[in-house]
């Protein structure tokens, strides 16, 4: 897939384009306004992520340009304004989804993910991940032919997990895409151990293999191709 | 005491000191003047005595009016000086005084009353007399008292009329004043209303009043400045803290962490989420006081409750709490993103503050919620609702409760805590009137 990053924070832009980074993904960046509206001019790209405050103009302008061609693209605003008018004022424009900085890769790219699920199977609704066929409308998910019973969380934590395929999740970004905010009580993520032995088993038990390793005590990974 | 009573005070112990003073002297003057009437008379009488003597060359026959009597006493020569002395006057009764006697009791024939005399002394012949002339000033006395009853009269009746004018007039003097302090009781840094102009034509009252409209506009104008500080740099932290974030994130996907590496790793995320948790909550705060959040909508509390109950069940799990609830249903027409943060605050915080295997007890009605949880066998200090109050060892904000109330101003509802062993009760009451 094609993403184009308009970002001109550095730090944060080499972050992202180095997550995104990987076989089958080419991802572009735009550091200025005027640079980021030349790109969507000429290319068309799966998904576009877009910083509101850029310099010289304004992130919503350029999603707006991009409505006005009528171009297809995906657009994901990352802003520093956790504010609820611009966050409608951006979803009123078009933008597919909104997210407030600061926040972990792994969300950013399952956002992204669910983005560009959305805009590429359009009408189809079945995710497959070799054996495990997840059917997004009905919530349900099977391997091979058997459904597995996962409850709301551990579902959402399978579809993260696939979206970050390969990397290294940390248990904070598990907590935080889970919880929320309300994380912050627990003494530790013990919890979310027992969650991921929970979804494992289930998998496994239904014939799936384990593609969920721990990852230095820090996080998991989802391995697999 | 009230400046008006301390001063009706003052203003009525001067006035009743300079009346006793005045009532004083004016008795003094009075009878002074009265004194030196009758100590002309005593003279006329003795010139009357010298004259008679000169004429006669003896003795007038003594006589005795109602209040007049003279005696004359032989002496020795020289031995009588002349002067005028109090002494006293004895009257004799009159013939229908006799009843008056008897009721009386009065011993003898008659009675004494005060008197002045006049002692002087005239030659007969070879013989030397002393005169005593004496007159009853009983009549003088009474002027007297007649003119300090009135003046006491004229005391109290000035002392009325004080009190009635204070209180009519310095009550509605003082209007001013008094509105004034009600505007300050009620003032606020964070309201956008300021003190308004005072309807006065006293000098003093409008200077007080241009003073604090000038010290409000100010203090809130300092306090708008503050926020939008503190809002800036929130603001601008955001950036910085986004780029640890991904920079850890990055990092972690490189491979083989020592288990020293990763449990540093950790420790950093984990100060990097509070920091992005307490920089989260000032930026909402100063957007709660600014009121920037208008987007209000019926919100059914019940089911945002037990949605949130449901989003905590591992939490609770976790710390093998025990989490009772009971709730009415209960609408109320807010805005939903603070609402959920308000009851996500009360819980969060009623799990953060137990011990493990404690319990949660949730229980809303018509008028309030309640969310009781154990934990520290003690009461809790009142500063738990100012901004970075924090029990040791919380890994909170320490502005959680300060957020919960705020919304709670914000909504017009009441945000209190009690506690009632082994509960800790924070009640948030929805109909504040």
């Amino acid at each position: 897939m094609k993403i184009l990053i308009i970002e001109d924070e550095e730090g944060l832009r080499e972050s992202i384009e180095e997550y995104f980074t990987e076989a089958g993904n080419i991802c572009e960046t735009a550091t200025t306004y005027q640079n980021a509206l030349v790109k969507i001019n000429l290319y068309r790209y799966d998904c576009i992520l877009l910083d509101i405050t850029l310099p010289g103009g304004n992130g919503i302008d350029i999603l707006k340009n991009l409505k006005d061609n009528n171009y297809p693209d995906g657009v994901l605003i990352i802003s520093a304004k956790n504010s609820l008018d611009d966050r409608l004022d951006g979803l009123n424009l078009g933008a597919d989804d909104y997210l407030v900085k600061p926040f972990h890769l792994s969300e950013l790219k399952a956002r992204v993910s669910a983005i560009i699920r959305r805009k590429t199977f359009n009408g189809s609704n079945l995710l497959i991940f070799n054996e495990i066929t997840i059917d997004l409308l009905a919530k349900e998910v099977r391997v091979d032919k058997t459904l597995v019973k996962l409850t709301r969380k551990e579902y959402a934590l399978l579809l993260y997990f696939i979206a970050n395929k390969g990397k290294v999740v940390s248990k904070n970004a598990i907590a935080e895409h889970l919880w929320g905010d309300g994380i912050d009580m627990a003494n530790n993520f013990d919890f979310i151990y027992s969650h991921i032995k929970n979804i494992r088993k289930k998998l496994v038990e239904s014939g799936c293999n384990d593609y969920i390793q721990a990852a230095y005590g820090m996080g998991y990974k989802f391995t697999g191709q | 005491m009230k400046l008006l009573t301390k001063y009706n005070r003052v203003n009525l112990i001067t006035t009743i000191i300079v009346m006793l003073i005045t009532g004083f002297i004016y008795y003094q003057a009075i009878s002074w003047i009265l004194t030196n009437q009758k100590d002309k008379d005593l003279k006329v009488e003795e010139q009357e005595v010298f004259d008679y003597v000169n004429l006669d060359h003896h003795l007038p026959q003594t006589f005795e009016s109602n209040d007049q009597q003279i005696t004359f006493t032989e002496a020795k020569p020289g031995s009588v000086v002349r002067e005028f002395i109090n002494t006293m006057y004895f009257k004799k009764w009159d013939k229908d005084d006799a009843r008056k006697r008897h009721r009386h009791k009065h011993p003898g024939n008659g009675k004494y009353e005060p008197g002045r005399g006049l002692v002087s002394s005239v030659s007969v012949g070879d013989k030397y007399y002393k005169i005593l002339i004496v007159e009853s000033i009983v009549e003088t006395e009474d002027l007297i008292r007649l003119i300090f009853t009135i003046t006491i009269a004229v005391i109290l009746f000035l002392l009325l009329v004080l009190y009635i004018t204070n209180r009519l007039i310095l009550s509605r003097l003082w209007q001013p004043f008094y509105t004034l302090m009600k505007e300050l009781r009620v003032f606020s840094v964070a309201d956008a209303r300021g003190i308004s102009k005072l309807e006065t034509t006293i000098d003093e009252f409008k200077e007080l009043n241009n003073t604090v409209i000038e010290m409000t506009a100010k203090a809130r104008h300092d306090y708008k400045e503050l926020k939008t500080f503190t809002e800036n740099a929130s603001h601008e932290l955001l950036t910085p803290i986004a780029v640890i974030n991904s920079k850890l994130d990055t990092l972690i996907q490189t491979e083989n962490f020592s288990e020293r590496q990763s449990k540093l790793l950790n420790d950093l995320y984990s100060a990097v989420s509070r920091l992005n948790r307490l920089n989260q909550s000032l930026l909402l705060l100063v957007k709660i006081e600014n009121r920037l959040l208008h987007e209000q909508q019926q919100i059914n509390l019940r089911e945002l409750i037990e949605d949130m109950i449901i989003q905590f069940e591992e939490i609770f799990q976790d710390k093998d709490l025990k989490v009772t609830y009971a709730l009415d249903e209960k609408e109320i027409y807010a805005s939903r993103y603070l609402a959920e943060i308000l009851i996500s605050n009360l819980i969060s915080n009623a799990i953060r503050h137990n011990h493990n295997g404690g319990e949660v007890v949730i229980n809303m009605t018509e008028e309030q919620l309640v969310i009781q949880n154990t934990g520290l066998d003690s009461t809790l200090p009142d500063e738990i609702f100012t901004r970075f109050h924090k029990s040791s060892g919380s890994e909170g904000s320490g502005l959680g409760l300060t957020i919960s109330r705020q919304i709670c101003q914000n909504f017009g509802f009441s945000l209190d805590y009690r506690f009632q062993s082994p509960f800790h009760t924070f009640m948030v009451k929805f109909n504040l009137k």
